[in-house]
């Protein structure tokens, strides 16, 4: 059934009297130009159904220029499905590939073509248009359509359902139409008053689904689960209400009773327009909520983009360049793991301005200036005063000293609760003896042990050949002088010994 | 940080090494000094749970995070080698030293975890620790079950599992302040194996303790 792809494309030809109407139509259907004209001519006097259907086709007709510019576009007409076909090349136009095509199927060559081409479009405009007193010529046609739609209507549907379904409805639908206004001419009885504003809100119905596309409609379809059968019955419910609805209401007139139905019925109408919009209601919910996802999601993207550019990116093309320096390439590979980690983990609006925080920068500060690593451990956490800053001062010192004379790994442990703390800073190198240094060296002797004196903290620094630890330790601002002086002698007895005896104290407290 | 336990000359430790990346892998093989053989090499969960199972090594070097599986990465892998747990130990390995990514591995049964930056010498003797039944503790490690536990030392009244005792808490704070396990041994004038003995019984209360900080932990991380 492949009859109508190889038609030349039905256009409005240069080739023109008044529109290229006949013309095209000609070309398209592989008759003679006059017979064609001669018979829209003739149709002209059957009351006018010829210069509807030569205005139909004049409007919904593309020229040949228009019909090439949207050449390999879907059919922009629902209801002009030949505008879309393939072009075919010019010198396959014309009767001589009519006939051969026509044997795939059961269309004889004289009527086959016009009416699976122009069939749902000439047939509806005549019969749709003229009425009944243009029924009678139309009838040649309609009767070409008609068997058309008979025979060949399950194998071309099969074939077209998806991509022209609608195109196929509207012609059924006019069909059914004129074969209505047909039956009239025989005298039967229709119920039109029924009819009319029945096919009016099914129409309505059908065409306001009609404006999604297919795949949108698929993705409707899908997202409201309208396969299945509870979407179905859902439609079918919301368009039963609309239908019974307005038929109550038309037909409603005068007395409280009637008054009631309306209004219940009126209520019915409103439900069923609910039902009916509420897959679309849902359907742009979506849309707009997955735009929005979609944006943010942009967003995010662009910023981390941005940070990497900005961090690693900068870092990597460093260390290629330092390529030759180990111990570089090492405190820029550090450097950066630390800057990349804080962006990732940390929270910098509950974190900063407190302890550990402090710690933590003064360390990577350090190890950023020497190029040792700095490993900070920290339990606890406390608020900045006066006095911790004095402590950070006094550690900062402590790990200076350590990354300059010790070597290897520095190891920072803080410990914290309640305003007290405590800082170990321990590294691996050949230490040194206190009573040694120079009385005009400032390094240790004030920066760390006077500091931390000031504050009413201490320092304690024991050194040995495996490496110097510094430990510094600040009581809350509230504890009394005894808990300093606790921790005073135990400046020479174990280090884990140290701290205890000043940690029950505060737990007693 | 760690020092080789005496007793780990002599001997080699069959190991399986665990890391999604090749040149990681490759690295870490010949970082391991002659008390390793290297006997399988896997780079997803699922080839992980196969490999430990066919070589049934005594230790199992596994990264925390791994592709595969259901996405549990490390943690999966030693759920799935859960029959295997008496005989072969597990210690995590990790590109940050946060406890965010060990503490699950390690609740999971790992023996214990070392950072990828760790040097050679450093892993062997980590992996030889493990292979002799005995916990790896890094400083943060111990810095977060410090964290975890609190600072304060158990009362008797107190549930065992849900707190240290007083000479727990100083091994871990020593092990915090960068002491490795001889350094605790001599400030504390007890033996290098007492050490890992209380190393191990916190690993154990880490594995197994119902503490709140603990279980809000890894609730608020979906551990559980």
């Amino acid at each position: 059934m492949t009859t109508a792809v190889q038609r030349p494309t039905l256009v409005r030809s240069s080739d023109r009297m008044i529109a290229g109407v006949c013309s095209g139509l000609a070309d398209h259907l592989g008759w003679p130009v006059k017979l064609v004209r001669l018979g829209m001519i003739l149709a002209c006097f059957a009351g006018g159904a010829g210069v509807a259907f030569y205005a139909w086709l004049w409007t919904m007709v593309p020229t040949a220029d228009e019909n090439a510019k949207r050449n390999a576009r879907r059919p922009a007409s629902p209801i002009a499905p030949a505008v879309s076909l393939p072009p075919v090349p010019a010198d396959s136009v014309g009767i001589t590939t009519a006939p051969k095509t026509y044997d795939a199927g059961p269309v004889p060559a004289a009527f086959g073509g016009p009416s699976a081409a122009g069939g749902p479009g000439g047939s509806s405009a005549t019969g749709g248009t003229t009425g009944p007193a243009g029924a009678r010529p139309a009838s040649g046609i309609n009767a070409s359509g008609d068997w058309w739609g008979g025979s060949a209507l399950a194998s071309w549907f099969s074939f077209r359902k998806i991509q022209y379904g609608k195109e196929i409805l509207l012609g059924a639908a006019l069909l059914l139409v004129a074969a209505i206004l047909i039956a009239r001419q025989f005298g039967v009885d229709v119920p039109l008053g029924t009819l009319i504003p029945a096919a009016a809100i099914l129409g309505g119905a059908a065409i306001a689904w009609m404006q999604l596309d297919e795949t949108r409609r698929a993705g409707l379809v899908d997202k409201t689960k309208a396969d299945q059968a509870g979407g179905w019955v859902r439609l079918a419910a919301g368009l039963a209400l609309v239908v019974a609805g307005v038929l109550v209401m038309v037909s409603g007139s005068g007395s409280w009773e009637q008054t009631w139905l309306a209004l219940l019925a009126s209520v019915a109408v409103l439900g069923g327009v609910a039902l009916v919009l509420l897959p679309w209601g849902l359907k742009f919910w979506k849309d707009l909520e997955s735009e929005r996802a979609g944006r943010v999601r942009e967003t995010e993207r662009a910023e981390i983009a941005a940070h990497l550019h900005d961090s690693v990116l900068q870092t990597l093309a460093l260390i290629q360049r330092r390529a030759g320096s180990e111990q570089d390439v090492v405190r820029l590979a550090r450097a950066q793991e630390r800057e990349l980690r804080a962006w990732l983990f940390s929270d910098a609006a509950k974190e900063a301005g407190r302890l550990a925080e402090r710690i933590k920068s003064i360390a990577a500060e350090v190890e950023d200036s020497h190029g040792h690593a700095v490993e900070v451990v920290t339990v606890g956490d406390t608020d900045m005063t006066d006095r911790h800053e004095a402590l950070v001062q006094a550690a900062r010192e402590a790990m200076l000293n350590a990354a300059r004379h010790g070597g290897g790994t520095v190891s920072v442990y803080l410990e914290s609760a309640d305003g007290s703390a405590e800082i170990f800073i321990k590294d691996r190198g050949p230490g040194f003896n206190l009573d040694a240094v120079p009385d005009d060296r400032l390094g240790v002797k004030e920066s760390i042990i006077g500091r931390m004196k000031r504050h009413g903290g201490t320092a304690v620094i024991n050194s040995s050949s495996d490496g110097t630890e510094v430990r510094l330790a600040l009581p809350s601002a509230n504890a009394d002088a005894g808990d300093q002086r606790n921790s005073e002698p135990a400046r020479n007895s174990e280090p884990a010994r140290n701290s205890e005896p000043m940690r029950n104290g505060e737990a007693k407290r | 940080m760690n020092n080789a336990p005496d007793n780990g000359a002599g001997r080699t430790v069959r190991v399986v090494i665990v890391d999604d990346h090749t040149i990681f892998r490759s690295g870490l093989k010949a970082d391991l000094d002659a008390r390793m053989d290297v006997v399988g090499e896997a780079g997803t969960v699922e080839q992980a749970i196969a490999v430990i199972v066919e070589t049934r090594p005594e230790v199992v070097l596994l990264d925390v995070h791994l592709p595969g599986g259901l996405g549990g990465g490390g943690r999966e892998v030693i759920a799935g080698s859960a029959a295997l747990l008496g005989t072969t130990s597990f210690l995590a390995l990790s590109v940050s030293d946060a406890a965010e990514d060990v503490v699950s591995v390690i609740r999971a049964g790992a023996r214990g975890y070392v950072t990828k930056t760790i040097s050679g010498k450093e892993i062997s003797d980590a992996v030889m620790r493990v292979a002799d039944g005995d916990a790896v503790f890094s400083p943060r490690l111990a810095g977060f079950v410090l964290d975890a536990f609190g600072t304060a030392p158990a009362d008797i009244a107190d549930d065992e599992l849900d707190k240290l005792s007083a000479r727990e808490l100083e091994v871990m704070r020593l092990i915090a302040r960068g002491y490795s396990y001889k350094e605790v041994a001599k400030e504390l004038f007890i033996s290098i194996k007492t050490v890992e003995t209380h190393v191990s019984a916190v690993l154990r209360k880490l594995q197994l303790s119902s503490r709140h900080e603990l279980t809000k932990w890894a609730a608020e991380r979906r551990l559980l």
